[in-house]
């Protein structure tokens, strides 16, 4: 590879990363007013970069569809555990508005980090930069959002989700684990 | 299967991350745990957990500068955000911070609260802006600001609202440490919050999630190994 092309797929990888960061900040910023709209629209900005990827590459197959869905309950089962054993939370999105908000965010998320930015990671610097990369940027978008003792919980569902997309090479579960935690939360 | 085992292990890093610090994995836009009040109303008496307090010592750093930092409580309804600078240096080299859930305090007159009250103490005081963070709970009337009144006693006067909060979060910046607690004026109302469901409805959730997964994805996982 030329020293050319290492430059583009590293440019390539922190470009993304600072889209969905941007991206993320900003909605975390005017979704307090608007937070519904804002969810959706910002849902779907975060999908941009996964468009700059082949399916196979964002881990998009139906190859073991079956399996990948329950892969993807798994998933919710296991971020969900945690706030079902203490008792707490609030259960399902209160309207269709709040439901399609939760899935544009989740599916959008899911594209942005353990997609587009996973794969760029990658290609430019190998797996554990990709998982640990992806977890980094995830933790980092909610630095806005959320009390700094919450960021802990949500880099280690970073590490976990990127862990999955490497260990399956599939983006199918984490999309469907994330959407499920978010429409129960 | 080194690879299933490293998911496995990510996952126990996961829910080990998620039990210490709750809500654990949460982007939704409610809140995720019920709000801890010092005064539950009294429809939410029966489960209230008490709210919890929150400790900072902070350093003066090597150019003499208070160093930055955030003191919240544990369960993370109200944090105080600073930058470097934010505090005078004090004479023993490191800030105290103390952020307190409280319930006697200066009456308010003109607002309604939405939350506890919250004491915001330190051993020095703030030269630069800080920002305070409140989280406030899910079915009942959304603060419109934040308000603050000083720990030596007198009137409550408004923040505003920076407006750079989380859903359910409000936050504003302050110029001193005093009271805090958020709030809509008591003249108008602002319409009611959204509100989730609750109950027990997310352990029966998991718990059928997880009997899915056992019944279903292990016979899906066999025959795939057969093929």
């Amino acid at each position: 590879m030329s020293v050319s092309e290492r430059v583009a797929l590293d440019a390539r990888a922190l470009g993304i990363a600072a889209f969905v960061l941007a991206v993320e900040w900003a909605r975390a910023l005017a979704e307090r007013n608007q937070p519904v709209p804002v969810l959706i629209v910002g849902g779907m900005a975060l999908c941009l970069p996964a468009l700059g990827f082949r399916a196979e590459q964002l881990g998009l197959s139906g190859q073991a569809l079956l399996l990948r869905l329950v892969g993807g309950v798994a998933i919710a089962a296991v971020l969900l555990l945690p706030t079902a054993l203490r008792g707490g939370g609030g259960v399902a999105a209160s309207t269709g508005f709040a439901a399609a908000a939760a899935i544009a965010v989740s599916v959008g998320e899911e594209l942005a980090f353990r997609g587009a930015l996973y794969a760029a990671l990658d290609t430019a610097w190998g797996p554990a930069a990709a998982v640990f990369g992806s977890a980094a940027a995830f933790t980092a978008a909610h630095a806005v959002s959320h009390p700094l003792p919450e960021l802990l919980p949500l880099a280690a569902a970073g590490i976990l989700l990127g862990a999955w997309r490497w260990a399956f090479n599939d983006l199918v579960a984490p999309i469907l684990g994330h959407v499920l935690t978010d429409l129960a939360l | 299967m080194k690879r299933v085992a490293l998911v496995t292990a990510a996952a126990c890093l996961y829910f080990g991350a998620a039990w210490v610090a709750a809500p654990g994995f949460f982007d939704g836009i409610a809140p995720p745990e019920p709000y801890r009040w010092v005064s539950p109303p009294p429809e939410l008496r029966s489960g209230n957990q008490p709210p919890l307090s929150g400790h900072l010592d902070v350093r003066v750093g090597a150019n003499g500068q208070v160093d930055p930092g955030a003191a919240y409580t544990g369960d993370g309804q109200a944090q105080l955000a600073f930058v470097p600078g934010a505090f005078a240096p004090p004479s023993g080299g490191t800030v105290s911070i103390d952020v307190t859930p409280v319930s006697t305090y200066p009456p308010p007159s003109e607002f309604a609260l939405s939350t506890n009250v919250y004491l915001i103490t330190a051993n020095s005081n703030l030269q630069q802006e800080a920002l305070v963070q409140l989280r406030y709970p899910d079915g009942r009337p959304a603060p419109a600001n934040l308000y603050t009144a000083p720990q030596s006693g007198g009137a409550w006067h408004s923040l505003a609202s920076t407006g750079n909060s989380a859903p359910f979060v409000i936050s504003a910046r302050t110029k001193s440490l005093g009271y805090f607690a958020a709030g809509y004026s008591s003249a108008k109302p602002p319409a009611n919050a959204p509100k989730v469901g609750g109950g027990q409805t997310l352990p029966i959730i998991v718990a059928v999630a997880i009997v899915f997964v056992l019944l279903a994805g292990i016979p899906l996982a066999v025959l795939r190994r057969r093929d």
